[in-house]
């Protein structure tokens, strides 16, 4: 069975702390349920990532909550926990549902409300994605853990911090023309580098800001979309996941992300493509270092190389190989549990030609999720109808 | 918060100069506790092994923004150190700034209790 994405729905990212993750939720739904004949009562399953409700809203088991919360309270529904990858995750089991033929319509949602505590904690809630005793226990942020993982990078291939940094000029300049985005913001590499420090060497613009918001995708079966006379937007060509160690300290790199490297493989023999066949790519750039990270581990650059995409406009919207058209983490946002699926609506977009960054007539996307710094990570190959 | 025991024992051997990681029997993997199963091949063949109190720094950082735990401390300095016998650690570092280190510098580990949660590993220039 081949799962369909039949269509997508998305709040604006940003600072909301006045809205619940019910009523963030509720809106990307009925987004998405505008454009089709569907009503949630079609759904068979409600797939939500989440990564801190209970550390914000005191809220867990927000499968069943929202998926009453949105119309649709029959179906089984799960909340799906993988730190910041929590929404990749709900993506992959959404598509492995409608694939075996367990389902045949699945929500594959994603929130995060963020803004409503200080920064002190929410930064404390991140760090629930780290080793809370070698890590936390010993005064690392989650800023920080990418620090080390940014300062090592550089020392192993020469780097500058000015060539991270257009990583952040390219994706905030992207968001300028996506209403979704957090951050539309026209940015010099000295505004990056002048910007606070966080943590050396990242700075404010090297980071994703704080966010709240949601994003869905319904997923069906192409059995489900010809009973149903749907038109659908894009296709799943193939999905990968991997894990590693919690810990930065227990991986053989500070430097590289195996499981990235793993999952990249697994979604590219799923799809039967290889890196040279994507057309337009969203990745994980939480940090300035994640996306040139992202890069290599996704096989578009050779270690050590990935910096160049920025620096030489390769990855502009323009460029080779498109990276981040909706400003991605740095300038769209990054509402953690929301992200992957977020990815996989500015994806649909482009596929379907409709994204305010569209690039010439794509046949290939590839989503890029990563949960803490590199120890969960899903892959999403999608193509056009 | 609470300290796992586990942890109270490892930076307690540490503070004693007789601090241990886990040898795989199996293949040969260092690794720190606690574990029941070797994460390189999965084996349950696992051995205390001491380690060095030297070692080198891998990477680091000067911390601005924390978290509760911290509050007030910043700024303050994390170092992600190589000690010999191949057991990487993550520690707070002593008697030096950001400024003072650089990648590939001698460390010596320590430990540092704290009233309010686990002990610290800490690392301080060091020798040559």
């Amino acid at each position: 069975m081949t799962a369909h994405v039949a269509s997508v729905g998305s709040t604006a990212y940003g600072r909301q702390p006045e809205r619940s993750s019910r009523e963030l939720f509720a809106e990307a739904v009925a987004a998405a349920f505008d454009d089709t004949d569907l009503t949630p009562t079609d759904l068979d399953a409600v797939s939500v990532g989440n990564f801190m409700g209970e550390l914000i809203e005191d809220q867990g088991h927000m499968g069943p909550l929202l998926a009453e919360h949105v119309g649709a309270r029959e179906a089984a529904s799960v909340r799906l926990e993988s730190a910041c990858a929590s929404g990749g995750a709900t993506v992959r089991q959404a598509v492995s549902a409608v694939e075996s033929g367990a389902a045949d319509a699945v929500l594959a949602g994603g929130v995060e409300q963020m803004s409503a505590a200080d920064l002190e904690h929410v930064t404390d809630a991140l760090a629930n994605a780290a080793d809370d005793v070698y890590e936390n226990g010993q005064g690392l942020t989650f800023p920080g853990i990418y620090a080390l993982m940014s300062r090592r990078y550089a020392h192993e291939f020469d780097v500058t911090r000015e060539q991270l940094a257009a990583v952040s000029v390219k994706n905030h300049a992207n968001a300028v023309d996506n209403p979704l985005a957090q951050l539309p913001k026209e940015l010099t590499v000295e505004e990056v580098l002048d910007s606070k420090p966080i943590a050396t060497p990242l700075t404010r613009y090297d980071a994703c800001p704080i966010s709240d918001g949601a994003s869905v995708a319904v997923v069906v079966s192409d059995g489900f979309a010809a009973a149903n006379d749907l038109d659908v937007s894009a296709t799943i060509r193939g999905t990968g996941q991997s894990s590693d160690a919690v810990a930065l300290q227990d991986r053989p790199s500070l430097s590289r992300t195996p499981a990235a490297e793993r999952a990249a493989r697994a979604a590219y023999a799923d799809a039967e493509i290889g890196p040279d066949d994507v057309d337009v790519a969203e990745v994980h750039d939480c940090f300035t270092i994640a996306e040139v990270l992202a890069l290599e581990s996704l096989g578009f650059y050779d270690r050590g190389e990935g910096a160049r995409g920025a620096v030489e406009g390769e990855t502009a919207v323009d460029g080779r190989l498109p990276v981040n058209t909706s400003g991605g983490l740095l300038g769209k946002g990054h509402p953690v549990g929301a992200t992957g699926v977020g990815q996989l609506v500015e994806l649909t977009k482009q596929l379907d030609g409709r994204h305010p960054n569209q690039v010439a007539d794509p046949s290939i996307a590839l989503a890029h999720n990563v949960g803490g710094s590199g120890a969960s990570t899903t892959v999403t190959v999608l193509g056009g109808v | 918060m609470t300290v796992p025991a586990w942890f109270e024992r490892f930076t307690d051997a540490i503070a004693a100069g007789d601090q241990r990681a886990l040898g795989c029997e199996a293949c040969g993997e260092t690794t720190l506790p606690p574990r029941q199963f070797c994460p390189a091949c999965g084996s349950t063949a696992l051995t205390p092994r001491p380690f060095g109190d030297r070692g080198t720094v891998l990477s680091f950082t000067e911390i601005s923004v924390t978290i509760p735990r911290f509050h007030g401390e910043t700024p303050y300095t994390v170092v992600v150190a190589e000690l010999d016998g191949g057991v990487v650690l993550t520690g707070q570092l002593r008697d030096a700034t950001a400024d003072d280190v650089a990648i590939g510098d001698p460390v010596a580990l320590g430990v540092e209790a704290r009233d309010d949660g686990p002990a610290l590993v800490t690392f301080q220039p060091a020798e040559e």
